[in-house]
């Protein structure tokens, strides 16, 4: 028989293997395909955790994880690939599938040992270094993808991260505190989608004060 | 003296080198049936062989001994993974103590080696070309295989398949931890790249995209007949210990008797009809990638396999 830990244990590493996954693919669509199967099987990771500890809280926010991340906001990203279709993949640099998945590798086994000299004393317990290593590589693609759509998913990949780690080790958290969460990937996402309507079909002034923001 | 080990022995040994053409003879037939065609006999292999072995082998102007000798030592090397690895018996056979795992990643090595240098020693532009890009995707390959040694240490602490395979068959949560199903999928893709298949290399004299047919070009007759024994034993190794080490370790008779290691040829072949049939699939539903994508398909293979070990080192678990 399977155990709780077992579970937990396979399901973060499902959680890498998509982070490993949003770092080689340069097609912008299967990319929102792949941030879509990472906040179901962190909903899965939820609702399993939920359903052993009968607790509510966690059954709600995988809810919200499903309905929210793996729904709506890939439906709103895939609108945008409708309506420019050449956003549908990496233009700016030259995306490399070997450099980009090798280094993925790089980052995580780093992020690892990084974590093992500063925060595994605090929490222990084993998994607990892949929120941190997801966190990493949600860096990774916002800093080497020119791509809004792309970069948005950096984005949801690093608050996947803090849902995660606070699945894992915040469950004393209020439950509005973790709602919140959820809520700001929304407004981010929108807010995202303004603002690169406007930065690359209207073309108006306001891009360059946009591009004196740009790191 | 118990005989039976090594009558058990020989027979693993015989299992390998007579039902290798059977089993690349089933694959061809299979994949032609997924292209609407008849296809050939399934026993072809054994009349390629038949007559390539009667016919006069030519050897270019220039060519070493190492020319003819290398297909011959590769084809030893191949005999010898045969009797140190499982393939008809769960338990160690009178050889087996010989090597582990990297001793037989070293054996594959030699083999590979050899027919690289038999390539070289041709003076082919074609020979060289096959050589070349062989040597390219195998600086890729090779961490692979290394990982999946590390992998596999991990799991059982040794590097003993006879001990992966008990402890994958007797311990579910040895079998779905995330260590072995990522060095399992690494090693699928491992396999997929070193027998040819496709998404890496449609088999072929097709300059644009050949590998493995290319180091063979100036071959010809009995060498040539060897060197295509050595790719389809290459293939039937490959197949039997991903399957009984890593895929599936169950379902092999334990008792050492020689009909028991019989029934287990019966069980290995079913198997191995399994892993046939997945791979005419997917040979049947993915394109062949271009040349230089070839290197992403094995850096996706070599992270997977580096994964697997990180997963261990993060989870603490095998």
């Amino acid at each position: 028989m399977v155990s709780t830990p077992e579970i937990v244990a396979l399901l973060g590493v499902g959680i890498l293997l998509t982070a490993l996954y949003l770092q080689s693919e340069s097609f912008v669509d299967p990319l929102i395909s792949g941030i879509a199967v990472q906040s179901l099987l962190l909903a899965a990771l939820l609702g399993w955790l939920a359903w052993v500890e009968g607790n509510v809280d966690l059954l709600l926010l995988a809810t919200l994880a499903v309905g929210i991340r793996a729904v709506f906001i890939p439906f709103v990203l895939r609108r945008q690939i409708r309506a420019f279709r050449w956003r549908v993949r990496e233009i700016h640099a030259a995306h490399r599938v070997t450099g980009h998945a090798l280094a993925a590798v790089a980052l995580a086994i780093v992020a690892w040992f990084v974590f093992q000299q500063t925060l595994a004393s605090v929490f222990p317990q084993p998994g607990a270094a892949l929120p941190f290593v997801l966190l990493v590589e949600g860096l990774l693609v916002l800093a080497t993808r020119r791509n809004t759509i792309v970069q948005v998913i950096g984005y949801l990949e690093e608050e996947n991260a803090v849902v995660y780690a606070g699945a894992l080790f915040a469950r004393n958290f209020p439950l509005f505190v973790e709602v919140v969460v959820f809520l700001d990937v929304l407004g981010v996402v929108l807010v995202g989608v303004i603002l690169s309507i406007q930065r690359d079909v209207t073309g108006t002034p306001e891009e360059a004060s946009l591009e004196e923001l740009a790191g | 003296m118990n005989p039976v080990p090594q009558v058990v022995n020989v027979l693993q040994a015989l299992t390998v080198l007579l039902l290798s053409p059977l089993l690349a003879g089933i694959a061809s037939r299979a994949k032609a049936w997924t292209e609407s065609r008849r296809g050939p006999s399934i026993f072809q292999p054994y009349r390629d062989l038949a007559k390539y072995l009667r016919k006069e082998t030519l050897v270019p102007d220039g060519a070493s001994r190492l020319f003819l000798v290398a297909p011959v030592v590769a084809f030893g090397a191949y005999l010898v993974i045969s009797v140190v690895v499982p393939i008809i018996t769960p338990y160690p056979i009178p050889f087996a103590a010989t090597v582990d795992f990297l001793g037989g990643g070293l054996l594959f090595g030699l083999a590979g080696a050899l027919t690289l240098l038999a390539a070289l020693d041709s003076g082919s532009n074609y020979a060289a070309l096959g050589a070349s890009r062989s040597v390219s995707f195998a600086a890729f390959a090779e961490p692979t295989l290394i990982m999946v040694f590390f992998a596999v240490a991990v799991i059982t602490g040794t590097n003993n398949p006879y001990v992966t395979n008990n402890l994958l068959a007797s311990s579910v949560s040895a079998y779905v931890s995330p260590t072995h199903l990522l060095v399992t999928a690494a090693f699928f893709l491992l396999l997929l790249a070193e027998t040819g298949k496709l998404p890496v290399e449609s088999p072929g004299l097709m300059e644009l995209g050949m590998i493995d047919d290319g180091r063979i070009f100036e071959h010809s007759g009995r060498a040539l007949g060897i060197l295509r024994w050595n790719g389809w034993l290459k293939q039937f190794l490959l197949y039997s210990v991903f399957l009984n080490v890593f895929l599936l370790p169950w379902g092999m008779f334990a008792q050492p008797t020689v009909w028991f290691a019989v029934a287990n040829i019966g069980v290995l072949f079913a198997k191995l009809l399994f892993l046939v049939a997945v791979v005419v699939v997917l040979e049947a539903t993915v394109a062949k990638v271009r040349l230089f994508k070839i290197r992403d398909f094995l850096a996706l293979s070599f992270s997977l396999a580096i994964l697997s070990v990180f997963a261990f080192a993060v989870l603490g678990v095998p």
